[in-house]
């Protein structure tokens, strides 16, 4: 094949790869766009979150050499006690008129989680199972990552699940009037504080689900994850519409699908300065987002 | 008469049993520091247990010998810089203004950098208030750096000589290899320095063509656009200047794209478990210069020694053992006081000491000392066999 068309294919392969790799921002963008929906708050440990529950889920891994799977939906569970641990102490018993407390709450737990995770293993990459990582679907000339298949198509059941539960069940109903009208919620009996807790156990659980896709797509687990997952969550978050799932998962796929066009074409050094860029132009002149709403809550 | 003598004999005793008591009481205090917290943890939890047992098995022979011939045992503590410049610099700034004869550290370049700028730069120099404590490093590698002060010293690999020797080594051993293609972390200062400075201009001085390099970030997660590029590039050698974490990133990915090549050559930091522990089957074959293997019984030996207290004996941390026994040599001929009024002046005394050697005792065999205060240490080549690492080829055998 002559240097022009692999000229062509490259950037769109890489933009195919990135949409894929994007999923895994939607999950986090989900978990960060939830909380602020109901809360109207910002829990910036969410991804730290994510990455413990998959760190935790490593020991059903290293002891009892559980599947693939079984590994993923241990880091769901684990992520979903942390989310429960982390509504519990940072925004439990904070004041909601204290929003910047339950801010820096949360980042002070977020460094918490990180140090815990060093001090558990030294700080040493610690390998992480994954489904299909051998397979490439050659679709020639492009090809497909078995894995980024997997972890797509996994995010994509993910997503579904949640708004099945956010549309169609009674714990779903309350979680939006919660989040629509706190006030008028509780007046018709929805207990605030336990539909709080349930959105950071259902969004940990789906954070716990994307830390273990990370820890899948890349083969190893490293407490460097945290922090830009952090960062990439709360772009897509903002990209998104804050509060608004269809918008985090769209974000997610195309901050995915940009930072690889960007890397393509412009570096990997100047690639994360066109994604802040993207940011701001999102910031300045649509800063709803993608499908958020100006108008705001009560 | 008898009386005189008996009271002589008992004062005589009684000084004498001061004296013992005096250097009893007498410490010599090395301060280790590196990074005890972060991603970079393992580096010091090494280090720090490598000088713990250096110090032991000292201590267990009888300790250090002072001025005055009495024999002191060292005592080592060791502080968390957290691989930050000011952490760091806060450290020793510390330390400095305590007992402690002489630093040992920091793990992270982008500390000993920045550090090595607060002390004086030229001993000796009334003119210049920086600090005049003597540091010697046993991990940060960046080149170069220990010419920044009089005051630090470093006892790290010279990679620029191991990658010269091992290209040179690569075009005997594989005549059809022609190319080079790198890898790069292109934010972490070793692994930049390493590609750029080191492993490209020495593939290059071999007669290798070098094709370019693909380049990621530390915390990257995503390599496939990075892979692809060497993929296109078809070279004969790819060299990947990167930490574990990366470095097995992208050979996972590397071995999903079926990328094809004659030889793999690491960073010298990536021949450590970490690689191993992340990635052993991918980074099967991969070949590294290092300062440090258990090759030979006292390189065996410092290595249980560090084992026993929870460490592990790298090319890094090893360096921390020849340290220790380097100083205790340079503290037993410079003649240190170890008291709390001539922690100066036996600062002073180490550090010149220091100045002066030419050559040490280094668990591969000897050292060279350069004027500029770094090492030039003995290397051997290993690759990744079976899960573990093996010596491939010693250059000095």
């Amino acid at each position: 094949m002559s240097d022009f068309w692999w000229d062509v294919i490259d950037p769109v392969q890489s933009v195919l790869d990135g949409m894929m790799f994007g999923s895994i921002y939607a999950l986090i963008g989900i978990g960060f766009t939830l909380i602020f929906g109901v809360m109207h708050r910002i829990n910036l440990a969410y991804a730290a979150a994510s990455i413990g529950g998959a760190y935790a889920s490593l020991a059903a891994f290293q002891l009892l050499s559980a599947p693939a799977i079984v590994v993923f939906l241990c880091a769901a569970a684990a992520s979903g006690v942390i989310g429960y641990l982390v509504y519990i102490c940072c925004f439990r018993f904070i004041p909601t008129v204290m929003p910047l407390a339950t801010l820096m709450a949360s980042v002070g737990m977020l460094i918490l989680i990180d140090e815990v995770v060093v001090h558990a293993t030294a700080g040493m990459p610690e390998p992480y199972p994954a489904m299909f990582d051998d397979v490439m679907i050659d679709l020639d000339p492009f090809w497909v990552r078995g894995d980024l298949l997997m972890i797509f198509a996994l995010s994509v059941v993910a997503m579904l699940i949640l708004l099945y539960v956010l549309y169609r069940t009674r714990l779903g109903i309350a979680t939006r009037a919660v989040a629509q009208q706190p006030s008028a919620a509780q007046l018709c009996g929805i207990g605030q504080e336990r539909t709080n807790a349930a959105t950071f156990v259902i969004t940990g659980t789906l954070g716990g689900l994307a830390g273990a896709m990370v820890g899948a797509s890349v083969g190893i687990l490293s407490p460097l994850l945290a922090l830009p997952l952090t960062v990439k969550g709360l772009i897509v978050t903002v990209i998104g519409g804050l509060g608004s799932i269809p918008g985090a998962i769209v974000a997610g796929i195309l901050v995915g699908g940009f930072e690889n066009v960007f890397q393509y074409f412009r570096g990997v050094t100047e690639r994360d300065i066109y994604v802040m860029l993207l940011l701001f132009v999102f910031l300045t002149f649509r800063p709803q987002g993608l499908f958020g709403r100006i108008s705001s809550r009560d | 008469m008898k009386r005189l003598l008996t009271i002589a004999a008992a004062v005589g005793v009684a000084m004498s049993v001061g004296t013992v008591a005096d250097a009893a009481d007498r410490t010599v205090k090395i301060a280790g520091f590196g990074a005890m917290s972060g991603v970079v943890r393992s580096f010091g939890i090494n280090t720090e247990a490598v000088l713990r047992a250096a110090a032991k098995a000292i201590n267990d022979a009888g300790g250090v010998k002072l001025a005055d011939g009495s024999m002191a045992p060292i005592e080592v503590s060791f502080d968390d810089d957290r691989c930050n410049a000011e952490e760091g610099i806060s450290v020793v700034r510390r330390l400095a203004s305590g007992d402690a004869v002489v630093g040992v550290g920091p793990t992270c370049s982008n500390v000993a950098e920045p550090l090595f700028g607060i002390l004086q730069a030229k001993a000796g120099d009334e003119g210049d208030s920086g600090l005049q404590f003597p540091i010697f490093t046993d991990t940060a590698i960046k080149g170069g750096l220990a010419k920044i002060s009089e005051w630090a010293f470093r006892n790290v690999p010279n990679e620029s000589q191991m990658y010269k020797s091992l290209f040179e080594w690569l075009a005997t051993q594989h005549p059809d290899a022609k190319s080079v293609y790198g890898g790069v972390e292109e934010d972490f200062a070793h692994s930049r320095f390493t590609w750029y400075k080191v492993m490209k201009t020495r593939s290059a001085d071999a007669g290798y063509e070098v094709k370019g390099e693909s380049k990621w970030l530390l915390n990257d997660t995503n390599f496939t656009t990075q892979v692809r590029e060497m993929k296109r590039a078809g070279a004969d050698i790819i060299s990947i200047s990167a930490h574990p974490f990366t470095t097995c990133g992208v050979l996972k990915e590397m071995a999903r794209q079926r990328v094809k090549y004659k030889v793999l050559v690491g960073l010298t930091s990536s021949s450590s478990l970490e690689t191993l522990n992340g990635c052993a089957k991918q980074a099967e074959g991969i070949i590294i210069p290092t300062s440090f293997a258990p090759v030979n019984p006292d390189a065996v030996a410092a290595a249980d020694a560090a084992a026993a207290l929870g460490g592990s004996a790298d090319l890094h941390s090893a360096a921390a053992w020849e340290i220790m026994m380097i100083l205790k040599d340079v503290i037993e001929a410079a003649g240190i006081q170890a008291t709390a009024d001539s922690v100066q002046a036996d600062r002073r005394a180490i550090r010149d000491g220091l100045a002066s050697l030419k050559t040490t005792k280094g668990l591969l065999g000897e050292i060279q000392r350069t004027a500029e205060g770094e090492a030039v240490k003995p290397y051997v080549y290993v690759h990744a066999a079976d899960g573990s690492w093996a010596v491939l080829h010693d250059p000095n055998a």
